[in-house]
């Protein structure tokens, strides 16, 4: 390669996959069906892409669902071939995409450090080495002899993450690490990311988080059905990316123009929704925290108390839910004078939202009479975003369970099917 | 632009760091397989002898106690069950390693290293179980008095190099091909049933010969039944069988020359009867390896660029 800084080039990658119409893996059928054997959909995951990562860069990858972000990474940590175009990489690329690759829930905690390790491409000896560092930062030193499947979910994620890394890898590749595990998980994924920067590794992260690109990426590409549509400063790329996904073909009118009306006696300075690190984030995660924050200012002496409600509705403007706020009764404001003000935080510890569009509305209403002071309809638009993709409205955090009961429950004998 | 250029052009350090590391993954691998082989069983790994001596014990019964299969040679006994301990690994190589690439789907899709080594990993932690078990053989053997110990016991390692890359070449082509046809693997359960009467697991190729009649007596010219002969020349070309017959040789016939040992060990019992007299069969069951080994490893290479899709 002629430029020494750079450490990843791509050109004209192009990558299809071809899809069996009707999916049917035994050899009678293809013998049969011999004939209609090439009936495939052609799906082109990625389609003459170009973009050039410099050594030390850290590189956001974003897209809808599909746009082929993953087929992407999967392409340049060698684990598909492309079909055409050049790919050149200078220096030791991370084997692997996502924590925890290879761990099984039979063995124990030191044994899968030294199966998964290998796959990340640490020797025996290094494991030996790093063996108590891995442990002791995962916070596991009484689970070292534990089998996999007896830990907790955030056990296992931090044995992974402890592990991965210790990876020595120039070039780190990573597919939604974000999106596994709780704040103080991710609090430590974005100290690793900062230390990572600091030692100058190249980095190439895929995720829905728009808050991490914007927050730790110097650049981002915006991947849309295969095409690379944005190349560019991490900021640019994820607002560009905003406006595109807020167009989602839900029937509803989720850029609609703020409607705003009241007396104005308090008044809403501004209106922000954030996760959990305090960044703008407006495609918050099913089962993620979420924080509204609004800021207001009193202009009128006369107003001593007030409450403030927040109305989450659906794209199709139905109201999810209402939720109010005696704003006076715990503000520091005794006394209200004019101009006094300050911050109103609404706190959605796990949002349980499935993916869909929503908008805010809030108002800044008389506590006794419920006189609008000051109504926003669309204040905050956004889309929560259900890496599961589960069907339906909401998730209900349900727990299922099975019991030896001697009394189940019986139907009445008028519903009764037998009877 | 060249279509489906290759990521990298490491220099001969670096490839050699990964052969080093690839080895080093393989080795993993294979341990944690055989760890997980016999975990959540209570004998644990006891029933890697168990269930050898369990099949020797039922097969005993079948076929000499009640069939009276017996070709008179020494140490019968001792040659069933060095026959079993051999058709087990190759069996449970097999089978095993076929399905190593995808039951290892989630690695594949996530991570990055040649897919072969799956399934050497899986072949790998099979031939370690075939070793101890043919130590405990030959520990019983010694016991009872039922083999000669000599210098020639050093011919079993070519024997069991030959036994594992026939294993694993087979192993590559069905693993390769179990991804998009599950079909191979009941195609491959029939065709284990052929190959364990056509191996000569429970008897030799002399019972075979004595049973067709092919010669009523050593020497002669006259075979009774010459169109059956063909029975023979294909048994004798099969390497499961010769590998079998040729540890038996090594180990439980004192009395075989050496250079029979060597080159026709597993004939030897053919030249017994002039009109089979065939020595060009003699490299056949190797030619038959190297085919395989080559056969299985091209598939797999092919086939290896599509796994991660098509899982």
């Amino acid at each position: 390669m002629a430029d020494r800084d750079l450490a990843i080039r791509v050109e004209h990658l192009s990558k299809r996959f071809r899809i069996p119409l009707d999916r049917s893996a035994t050899l009678k059928h293809r013998m049969t069906h011999w004939r209609s054997a090439s009936r495939y959909r052609t799906l082109e995951a990625l389609l003459d892409v170009n973009f050039e990562v410099r050594a030390g860069e850290f590189l956001g990858i974003i897209g809808h669902n599909g746009s082929g972000k993953s087929t992407l990474l999967k392409i340049l940590s060698r684990i598909y071939r492309p079909d055409a175009g050049v790919v050149a990489i200078e220096g030791k690329v991370s084997p692997f995409l996502e924590l925890g690759v290879g761990f099984n829930p039979e063995l124990t905690a030191r044994e899968n450090i030294f199966l998964s390790g290998s796959i990340l491409g640490l020797n025996r000896p290094e494991l030996h080495h790093l063996f108590d560092e891995i442990i002791g930062f995962a916070g596991l030193e009484q689970f070292v002899d534990h089998k996999l499947k007896n830990f907790s979910s955030g056990m296992e994620v931090r044995l992974a993450f402890s592990l991965a890394i210790q990876a020595h890898a120039e070039i780190l590749l990573m597919d939604e690490v974000l999106a596994v595990g709780d704040a103080a998980f991710q609090e430590k994924c974005f100290d690793i990311f900062n230390r990572y920067k600091r030692e100058g590794r190249t980095v190439v992260l895929v995720t829905h988080g728009l808050g991490a690109v914007t927050t730790y990426c110097d650049r981002a590409l915006l991947l849309d059905h295969g095409r690379l549509v944005a190349d560019g400063d991490a900021a640019d790329v994820t607002s560009q990316y905003r406006r595109a996904i807020g167009m989602a073909a839900d029937g509803s009118r989720p850029n609609a123009e703020i409607e705003r009306w009241g007396a104005r006696d308090v008044v809403v300075t501004g209106i922000r929704m954030l996760d959990e690190r305090g960044v703008e984030d407006v495609n918050p995660a099913t089962g993620g925290f979420v924080r509204i924050e609004l800021g207001y200012r009193i202009q009128n002496d006369a107003i001593a108390d007030f409450t403030c409600v927040l109305w989450l509705m659906r794209g199709d403007g139905l109201m999810v839910s209402e939720a109010t706020f005696p704003v006076s009764q715990y503000a520091q404001v005794g006394e209200s004078q004019r101009g006094a003000g300050g911050t109103i935080r609404f706190d959605i510890p796990q949002l349980s939202l499935l993916e869909g569009t929503y908008s805010v509305d809030v108002e800044i209403q008389g506590r006794r009479d419920q006189a609008p002071y000051d109504h926003l309809k669309n204040a905050v638009h956004f889309r929560a975003i259900d890496r599961r993709a589960r069907r339906g409205v909401i998730e209900p955090g349900g727990v299922w369970s099975v019991v030896p009961d001697e009394q189940p429950p019986t139907w009445p004998d008028r519903f009764d099917p037998r009877a | 632009m060249s279509a489906g250029a290759d990521a990298q052009l490491p220099g001969a350090a670096s490839q050699l760091d990964s052969f080093r590391h690839y080895r080093h993954l393989t080795v993993e691998l294979a341990i944690s397989q055989f760890k997980l082989r016999y975990t959540g069983s209570v004998l644990g790994y006891f029933w890697s002898l168990l269930k050898p001596a369990m099949i020797f014990a039922i097969m005993y019964f079948i076929f000499v106690d009640l069939f009276k299969i017996n070709d008179g040679t020494k140490f019968y006994g001792m040659q069933v069950l060095l026959g079993i301990v051999v058709w087990t690994f190759f069996s449970e190589c097999t089978g095993s390693a076929m399905q190593a690439i995808a039951s290892n789907g989630g690695l594949i899709r996530k991570a990055y290293f040649p897919r072969s080594i799956l399934v050497i990993a899986a072949s790998l932690s099979a031939l370690f179980t075939f070793v101890i078990n043919l130590l405990i053989v030959f520990v019983i053997a010694v016991g009872l008095h039922q083999i000669d110990i000599s210098l020639r016991i050093i011919i079993v390692l070519p024997l069991l190099l030959e036994l594992y890359l026939l294993a694993l070449g087979i192993s590559l082509f069905l693993s390769a091909l179990f991804v998009q046809f599950h079909d191979v693997s009941h195609l491959w359960e029939v065709l284990m049933q052929l190959l364990f009467y056509g191996s000569g697991v429970m008897f030799s190729l002399t019972y075979v010969l004595q049973r067709l009649h092919l010669a009523l007596e050593v020497g002669s010219k006259t075979p009774q039944t010459p169109h059956l002969l063909w029975i023979v020349q294909i048994m004798a070309a099969n390497p499961i069988m010769q590998t079998i017959e040729d540890l038996r040789h090594a180990l439980l016939t004192p009395e075989a020359p050496w250079t029979e040992l060597v080159v026709t060990g597993h004939l030897a019992a053919v030249h017994q009867y002039a009109a089979l007299d065939v020595p060009w069969e003699a490299p056949l069951p190797f030619l038959a390896v190297l085919m395989v080994v080559i056969f299985g490893a091209l598939t797999f290479r092919v086939r290896a660029r599509s796994f991660a899709e098509n899982l």
